[in-house]
């Protein structure tokens, strides 16, 4: 699925160079869970970032179905992130002007989908995250466990092969975070391939493989059986 | 101390969100310059003649003809015997005088000027506490043969400072005499109706020959002021008016009661440079109209700067919160929080104020030049204390809504999750304030295109005769020059570069009402119609290029002359040529120019109770030429041969406006020496009659792009500051697959919402209001092309708000999303 080959990333802040990640290589199979673990500062994020096109990398490789997207403009990165990434934060990220089911079909709004098509995919997804009842109240209504299934919802409605989670349970209590973890863990099942920071062992081992980063660099990955 | 942590704050806020200060400063400052400029000139308008010491007792008299099949005419002058009936008959009133100008030649030694005399009735100076610098006033109008100077005048004729006791001649044509200066006044104010710089008594046997002046009932040649006992009720005097007139003017043959076509009414001093009917005014009039639009204007500039800075104060509210959430904490009361923002505000709008006092002072030169006036801030006087009255009431508005909105946050709410502390109604409402800016301005932009076009199109008008190279030469009525007519126009004929001279009694943009009754020979003479009359010589209508519809021209083999009274008195009248135009045909009922041609009309001629008339015969007919302003509707006109006297010369020449004039004035100069050469180029007489409507329109146009300006100031604050607010959403739909011009699309769209919301208020209300303004020309612009104004003035608001939001948009959408969303 996606194959990133000596890749670095330094932040260049008036003379002073900080290295976030330092030829990193690591090789994500379609259809993998694979969680990244490490502390603050470790370059978590700034991997995550570049994996969902978000950020571009200072030099190396980075194959995305064999096609190499390291040098590619934003707009190229763009077209390729909304047909195959879906993301889940922390924070949730909803906005707060839109209902919970304008908020999912907004992952819709910038493809070419007719308007009736696009409701009932909403629907569809609202039913299987469990969101329907909710559909047309605020964020600012919802709890946290309830808010991170609409983002679930909406990283999942265009049909996306890989789905980027940024510690999609650091803002949520146990029972919430098992319950986001299980609907990954489904959907995983079904074929989507996940990527996932967190800083909790526990939920890690919900994933197949754990990257553990430091200092920008991988220093283990292990394979759960 | 509190204060000093208030001011030190709101200092530091100031300096912090230099974007926030700098247009709230500026907008503020524009606003309040604005409104201190229109203020000034409205304050002079409304402050006419209220200086007198007895001004609420002082009114005019005007005098309306309502004349059968025509719009009633208003003059502000009066009949002149009135004054000595009036007095008799109204108990109430105190003191009554005339007072008539005259142009007139002041001859000192071998020198000769020309003044504006003014001939004035005794009791003049009893209605009006003119300021006397030496001598006594009332003495001085008591002797025939005194004359009264004002400062200017007296240092002009005797500049070593002893003109009473000198003497000067005056010739005023029905009289020329020696008058000693008896006393000196100060120069009247400029912010009066009565304008007077040399004063004589009226002495009414000199005019005996020239009875319209002053003996004729009919005829508005002089303004009658008189004051009234304190308490008089003016509405009684003025119901009392139709008995009076039917009591002392001359009975009519028919019968008919005077009353039933003359009116006489009176108005306060103080209203009458607003207010006052009628055309002949010894100083310019204001309008009403001008002084309540600008007024209106000035408003809405003051609140469209206020709405930026409550929208800005509330729009950066969640900046703010978590300060006010901590003085909350701290143990700030709400009062005090209210207090403190009220005060910054109020410390804001002081130092706008500023700024516009350096804006209005930079202003003022060329606005007084725009206006015509000399206005000017006295600092010394109340008008300081004014002005910081205004600017504390701008800034204490301005400042209270975002006062309450910002200190009513719960500190609880704020500092926990640093959510948006705003809630959906001052959202809503600043998009309502938006949407009031924008409907305002638009509705000024459209008002500023429609006097615009107005102005293009009376200036685009085909007149009917052609301006350009048309030279006009004045004072042809003082007898010195008549007298010298024909061989002013033979010499002028010789000159080179002149193709044709004529002579008449009006000239372009003159104005002098002068009316005959005329009748069809069907029509019995109860049922004669009012016709303009213009006095023309030979070559009128060559010189002023005007087409002939049908005959032919006068001419000096043709024996176009008229009939005189006395010879029709005689019973040797014959049928005397005559041109009349199209609309004169109308009212007449004559038919097609070439069915009019060698019909017969009668005009009534002689005196009160003569019936006599002459006989007329039409020869040509010319289309409806606008010889006066655009204002005014076409009479029904007749152009009658006037052979041998003339008020002016028209010259048309090619070549060098100059080198004409130059010849003019040494022909002028060597045969009529006593009188001074005064001409007009007829472009620019043409030109003056809207020069007023082109000051304003001007100051309009300035004022309406202030206030766009203002609106488009805050609009740019509000979007910055909405843009700021909207990263998360923006980076959020950005990571959804949004580019970069779906989200420039999106923020543009949330700003052209209020903008076409604002259309569809303006768009109406400028229409109904223009068509109004319309109303008061004759010859306007369609209504529809208001229409065109409003789309065109739409479109316009919509680009500019673009404009404005655009880059704020661009560079925002342009952010990388992941600094907004990775943590909140």
């Amino acid at each position: 699925m996606l194959k990133l080959q000596d890749l670095t990333k330094a932040y260049r802040t008036d003379e002073v160079e900080t290295v976030a990640l330092n030829n990193v290589n690591i090789e994500i199979d379609h259809g993998e869970f694979v969680a990244i673990m490490g502390p603050s500062g470790c370059g978590k994020s700034t991997l995550l970032n570049i994996v969902g096109m978000l950020d571009t990398p200072t030099s190396g490789h980075y194959y995305f179905k064999n096609e190499d997207v390291a040098g590619y403009s934003e707009a190229q990165l763009g077209v390729i992130r909304k047909q195959h990434i879906g993301f889940i934060f922390q924070s949730f990220n909803l906005i707060d002007e839109l209902s919970v089911a304008e908020n999912i079909e907004l992952a819709l709004l910038y493809h070419d989908i007719p308007a009736s098509e696009r409701k009932e995919r909403v629907a569809t997804v609202m039913d299987k995250v469990g969101i329907a009842h909710r559909a047309k109240h605020m964020p600012s209504q919802l709890s946290g466990g309830q808010q991170q299934r609409v983002a679930v919802a909406r990283a999942v409605v265009g049909n996306q092969s890989m789905i980027l989670a940024d510690e999609p349970t650091g803002n949520l209590d146990t029972a919430h975070g098992q319950e986001v973890m299980g609907m990954l863990q489904k959907l995983n099942e079904e074929g989507t391939t996940i990527v996932m920071v967190t800083h909790s062992p526990s939920h890690a081992d919900y994933a197949r493989r754990t990257i553990n980063l430091l200092d920008g660099h991988v220093v283990t990955e292990s394979m759960r059986a | 101390m509190l204060l000093t942590n208030y001011i030190l704050s709101a200092w530091r806020n100031i300096i912090r969100h230099k974007l926030f200060s700098a247009i709230n400063i500026l907008g503020l400052a524009i606003g309040l310059a604005a409104v201190m400029l229109i203020t000034l000139f409205v304050r002079h308008e409304i402050n006419y003649d209220n200086f007198w010491a007895n001004s609420q007792n002082i009114y005019r008299m005007h005098m309306t003809f309502l004349p059968s099949g025509r719009p009633p005419m208003v003059f502000s002058m009066v009949a002149g015997p009135i004054i000595h009936v009036i007095k008799k008959d109204f108990p109430q009133i105190q003191h009554a005088a005339r007072v008539a100008r005259k142009r007139a030649t002041i001859i000192k030694g071998d020198q000769y000027f020309e003044e504006q005399i003014s001939l004035v009735d005794p009791a003049f100076v009893k209605i009006f506490d003119f300021k006397t610098i030496t001598g006594n006033l009332g003495k001085a109008l008591d002797d025939q043969s005194s004359l009264i100077l004002n400062k200017t005048l007296a240092d002009k004729y005797f500049p070593q400072g002893n003109a009473i006791g000198q003497t000067l001649t005056i010739n005023a044509d029905a009289f020329e005499r020696e008058f000693t200066v008896a006393a000196i006044m100060e120069n009247m104010p400029e912010n009066s109706q009565v304008n007077v710089a040399a004063m004589v008594s009226i002495v009414e046997e000199e005019w005996s020959e020239l009875e319209w002046m002053f003996a004729s009932w009919f005829s508005v040649n002089t303004h009658l002021y008189y004051s009234v006992n304190p308490g008089t009720n003016i509405k009684d005097v003025n119901a009392q008016m139709p008995s009076f007139i039917d009591r002392n003017f001359p009975l009519q043959d028919s019968g008919d009661a005077v009353s039933g076509f003359v009116e006489l009414n009176s108005q306060n001093i103080e209203e009458l440079h607003l207010k006052a009917p009628g055309n002949s005014e010894h100083r310019e009039k204001g309008s009403i109209t001008t002084v309540l639009i600008f007024s209106a204007v000035a408003a809405l500039i003051l609140i469209i700067a206020s709405i930026n800075f409550m929208n800005l104060s509330t729009a950066r509210a969640s900046q703010r919160a978590k300060e006010v959430s901590l003085r909350k904490v701290m143990g700030a009361s709400r009062q005090k929080l209210v207090a403190q923002f009220i005060g910054e505000s109020v410390f804001l709008t002081l130092f706008a104020l500023l700024v516009s006092m350096a804006f209005v002072e930079l202003a003022l030169p060329s606005y007084n030049q725009i206006i015509g006036k000399q206005l000017s801030i006295d600092y010394g006087s109340s008008d300081l204390l004014m002005i910081v009255g205004l600017s504390a009431t701008v800034g204490i508005l301005g400042g209270i809504y975002p006062a309450f909105i910002l200190s009513s946050f719960r500190p609880a709410d704020v500092l926990k999750a640093n959510k948006s502390a705003e809630t959906s109604a001052s959202v809503k409402l600043r998009a309502a304030l938006v949407i009031f800016q924008f409907a305002a301005s638009i509705s000024l932009f459209v008002s500023t295109t429609v006097v615009y076009g107005q102005m293009l199109y009376a200036k685009n008008i085909k007149l009917g005769f052609e301006q350009n190279n048309l030279l006009v030469i004045n004072n042809l009525y003082r007898d010195a020059a008549d007298i010298k007519l024909a061989l002013l126009v033979n010499e002028f004929r010789q000159m080179p570069n002149i193709s044709s001279v004529t002579w008449s009694n009006d000239a372009p943009g003159i104005h002098t009402e002068n009316n005959t009754s005329m009748r069809t020979p069907e029509m019995p003479s109860s049922e004669s119609s009012l016709i303009g009359v213009r006095g023309v010589g030979y070559e009128y209508f060559k010189t002023y290029n005007i087409d002939l519809l049908s005959g032919r021209f006068y001419g000096i083999s043709q024996n176009d002359t008229r009939a005189e009274t006395i010879e029709i008195r005689e019973g040797r009248g014959h049928a005397s040529s005559l041109i009349i135009n199209e609309t004169g045909l109308r009212r007449l009922g004559l038919g097609t120019p070439e069915e009019a041609l060698g019909k017969i009309l009668y005009r009534s001629v002689g005196n009160e109770g003569e019936n006599l008339e002459r006989e007329h015969l039409i020869i040509g007919v010319v289309p409806d030429i606008h010889l006066n302003s655009l204002k005014k509707e076409i009479r029904p006109e007749i152009f009658e041969l006037q052979p041998d006297h003339a008020q002016y010369i028209s010259i048309r020449y090619s070549g060098d406006p100059l080198e004409t004039v130059n010849l003019a004035r040494e022909l002028w100069e060597r045969e009529v020496p006593s009188i001074p050469f005064t001409y007009d180029h007829a472009v620019d007489s043409v030109d003056k009659q809207y020069k007023a409507e082109q000051g304003e329109m001007t100051m309009f146009a300035a004022f309406s792009s202030l206030a766009i300006f203002i609106a488009c100031l805050g609009l740019y604050g509000l979007a910055s500051f909405t843009a700021e607010r909207r990263t998360k959403e923006i980076g959020i739909r950005k990571v959804m697959g949004a580019s970069v011009f779906d989200v420039v699309k999106l923020l543009v769209w949330q700003f052209s919402k209020p903008v076409l919301i604002a259309n569809l208020i303006a768009w109406p209300v400028s229409y109904y209001t223009m068509t109004m303004w319309l109303e008061s020309f004759a010859y306007r612009i369609e209504s529809f092309f208001i229409l065109g104004f409003c789309l065109a003035a739409g479109v316009a608001a919509l680009l500019i708000a673009w404009a404005t939001v655009a880059s704020n948009s661009i560079r925002v959408a342009n952010t990388n999303p992941i600094n907004a969303l990775r943590y909140e």
